[in-house]
């Protein structure tokens, strides 16, 4: 370790082993996503129907990844609000002190660095929102995409038993409406295909999260000199000594 | 309006929606049976008001056999979920068709549905039996004009008040006060043409997907504020049997189920008969398992289309169209649109001019003008960047002047 240089825990294990876990299921669900949405690629035609299930298998794995981001997404609320390690929700409330730091942090960006005020050692309150930001759209894709796998299942029958496509019914009839409502039209009918544009485009919006999670984590890693990137491997960073002690 | 919009996301709450039961135990439809015993024993003592034609000669007379009168029984049976015990039910109910009365109003619309019962070389039961029905009021069959159809209309309204079912055709032009479309000697608007017919039927039955969803002429821009039946019309039972045109064998299906048994069929969300609209296209297709394979005809004409491949990338709709065109079909059974290698434009769902029938996968379908449309994209770009540089041009004044006090102090 850097001599004046303290170690700080920032990701237990379970928590880096879900960030890894969506990580890959994102990658898949976007590559079978893309593909379900207009199929990108050709299978050969020469080979009879029998022997392929291309779209099938692209449909396979794009319900199991969906299927394990509902669980990774059940686990993150209940540590949103119950962790023992840090509970994100207590960055997100609208306080005087987790507001100031919000800016402070996003100063700290469009500076350029040039100007750093707020303690850099734990989870911040602008990190912490666009982690929030995340999973409100993650969760409003598991919310649309429910309703469009249960949209299959009219028979009201499932592997599972009829409780699921209920229970599913219940919890996502409400995506209609509401994409609707956000898609916009010159009827007020709503209709299934405003879930499935909704869905479309709101894993656009998710790329470009990505995008600027991936950016803004190596950007950190270069200008604070605190090795951030290496909290999603290793669960620590480390700051300057002193500078803790300051603020 | 913001009353309907409360109760239909309160009907989409109660997940009446996409379940279907087609089996609902043996006690239910033993009840059911003798319910509808009951009923075509009462039907047959009624006489036909106005209509004495006999279903048994018009089928004669139209060259149809008796062989292919019971098969289009049993067929029918199997459509609307019924045991294969109701077959000579719902024959009988087909010979009583002329003692409901039928009063069908056109709106704004092309008379599509009218024709597709009307102009095809074949007639097929489906159609007959619409022929014989006692219908009271048609504005594009019947030979009386202006007044004297008029007259008509009101005497049937007169005579079978709270007893005839109300087909409308057509979607209706809200905007303008309804002056986008009139009709009559009278110049009535539509709106109130529709409100004075609805108010004494016994139940409104919408058919195509203009007098269900608005349909074409909803389309965006939608200049007429075009809506369908069951958005103007409150406090009435109404089924929706959207589709471009409707198919002639789902409107039997509701009559038939109306004449036999008292009541309508069961309706999902969107008001549709869940016999009809219960499954996606999908499911049934006969194309599916070139779908499952990721086998898609890549143009029209290609070698994919000549082996009967999925049109998934061609646009086809199937996946997200509930109807039972696949099972079906059109024409009695001859073929459909997937069928003859075109694939589903989504003809049965809310805005599917806009929203379905563009021809690609959605994610591709990005088919309007740039940002919704040339000018409109300028107008709107203006505005907002002169917006953008008024807030600019205050936030730089507002600095200025903190900056300008600040340098004063210092000095």
């Amino acid at each position: 370790m850097k001599k004046g240089y303290k170690k700080v825990e920032r990701m237990t294990p379970a928590m880096r082993i879900i960030h890894w876990v969506n990580f890959f299921s994102m990658i898949v669900a976007i590559a079978t996503g893309l593909y379900i949405a207009a199929p990108y690629y050709q299978t050969l035609i020469a080979e009879p129907a029998v022997d392929k299930y291309v779209m099938a298998w692209n449909r396979w794995g794009h319900f199991i990844v969906a299927i394990i981001f509902d669980v990774t997404s059940i686990v993150v609320a209940y540590l949103y609000f119950f962790s023992r390690f840090e509970k994100p929700y207590k960055k997100v409330l609208p306080t005087g002190k987790n507001i100031k730091e919000f800016f402070a942090v996003l100063v700290n960006l469009i500076t350029l660095n040039r100007s750093k005020k707020f303690d850099s050692s734990h989870s911040d309150s602008f990190n912490t929102v666009y982690f929030t930001i995340f999973h409100l759209l993650l969760a409003f894709m598991l919310f649309t995409g429910l309703q469009l796998y249960v949209e299959g299942l009219e028979s009201g029958l499932s592997s599972i038993g009829t409780w699921w496509p209920s229970m599913l019914h219940i919890a996502t009839d409400w995506t209609i409406p509401f994409s609707h409502f956000l898609v916009g039209s010159s009827v007020q009918d709503a209709t299934i295909m405003d879930v499935r544009i909704v869905h479309h485009r709101i894993m656009w919006v998710i790329i470009v999260w990505v995008v600027f999670h991936i950016y803004y984590q190596v950007w950190r890693t270069i200008f604070w000199q605190e090795g951030d990137i290496a909290i999603a491997f290793g669960g620590s960073k480390f700051v300057k000594e002193d500078k803790k002690a300051e603020s | 309006m913001a009353d309907d919009k409360i109760e239909s996301v309160k009907s989409l709450f109660t997940a009446k929606s996409a379940k279907v039961e087609t089996n609902k135990g043996e006690k239910y439809y033993e009840n059911l049976y003798a319910q509808c015993r009951e009923r075509l024993d009462n039907l047959k003592k009624i006489v036909p008001v106005s209509n004495n034609i006999k279903i048994k000669e018009a089928i004669e007379e139209e060259g149809v056999s008796r062989r292919d009168f019971l098969k289009w029984a049993s067929a029918t049976t199997a459509m609307l979920m019924l045991p294969a015990s109701f077959t000579p039910l719902v024959a009988e109910a087909a010979t009583l068709m002329n003692r409901v009365p039928v009063v069908w109003i056109e709106l704004q619309d092309c008379a599509g549905n009218s024709e597709a019962l009307l102009r095809s070389d074949g007639p097929t039961v489906d159609e007959i039996i619409l022929d014989i029905i006692s219908l009271e009021f048609h504005e594009t069959l019947m030979a009386a004009a202006g007044h004297q159809a008029e007259k008509q209309l009101e005497d049937a309204v007169e005579t079978f008040k709270g007893k005839y079912l109300l087909f409308v055709e057509g979607s209706v032009p809200m905007g303008l006060n309804g002056q986008y479309g009139t009709l009559g000697a009278k110049g009535e608007t539509f709106i109130d043409h529709l409100h004075r017919v609805a108010k004494d039927a016994a139940a409104i039955v919408a058919v195509g997907s203009c007098a269900t969803f608005g349909g074409i002429p909803a389309a965006a821009p939608n200049p007429t504020d075009a809506k369908g039946v069951m958005d103007v019309v409150n406090g009435k039972t109404i089924v929706n049997i959207p589709a471009c045109p409707a198919n002639p064998s789902n409107m039997v299906g509701v009559i038939l189920h109306y004449v036999l048994t008292g009541q309508l069929p069961e309706l999902d969300s969107l008001l549709r008969p869940k016999f009809a609209f219960g499954y996606r296209i999908h499911d049934n297709c006969e194309r599916r398992a070139h779908f499952d394979a990721g086998e898609y005809v890549e143009e029209w004409g290609d070698e994919g289309a000549k082996n009967n491949f999925c049109l998934y990338k061609m646009g086809c709709k199937g996946p997200m169209t509930f109807n039972n065109c696949s099972i079906v079909r059109y024409n009695e059974g001859v073929n459909w649109p997937v069928g003859v290698g075109r694939g589903c434009i989504g003809c049965s769902e809310p805005d599917f001019w806009d929203k379905y029938a563009y021809e690609r996968p959605m994610a591709n379908a990005n088919i309007k003008a740039p940002t919704g449309g040339v000018e409109k994209t300028v107008d709107q770009f203006g505005l907002g960047l002169l917006t953008a540089a008024g807030i600019g041009i205050g936030i730089h004044a507002a600095a200025s002047a903190v900056a300008g006090k600040k340098d004063k102090g210092e000095a």
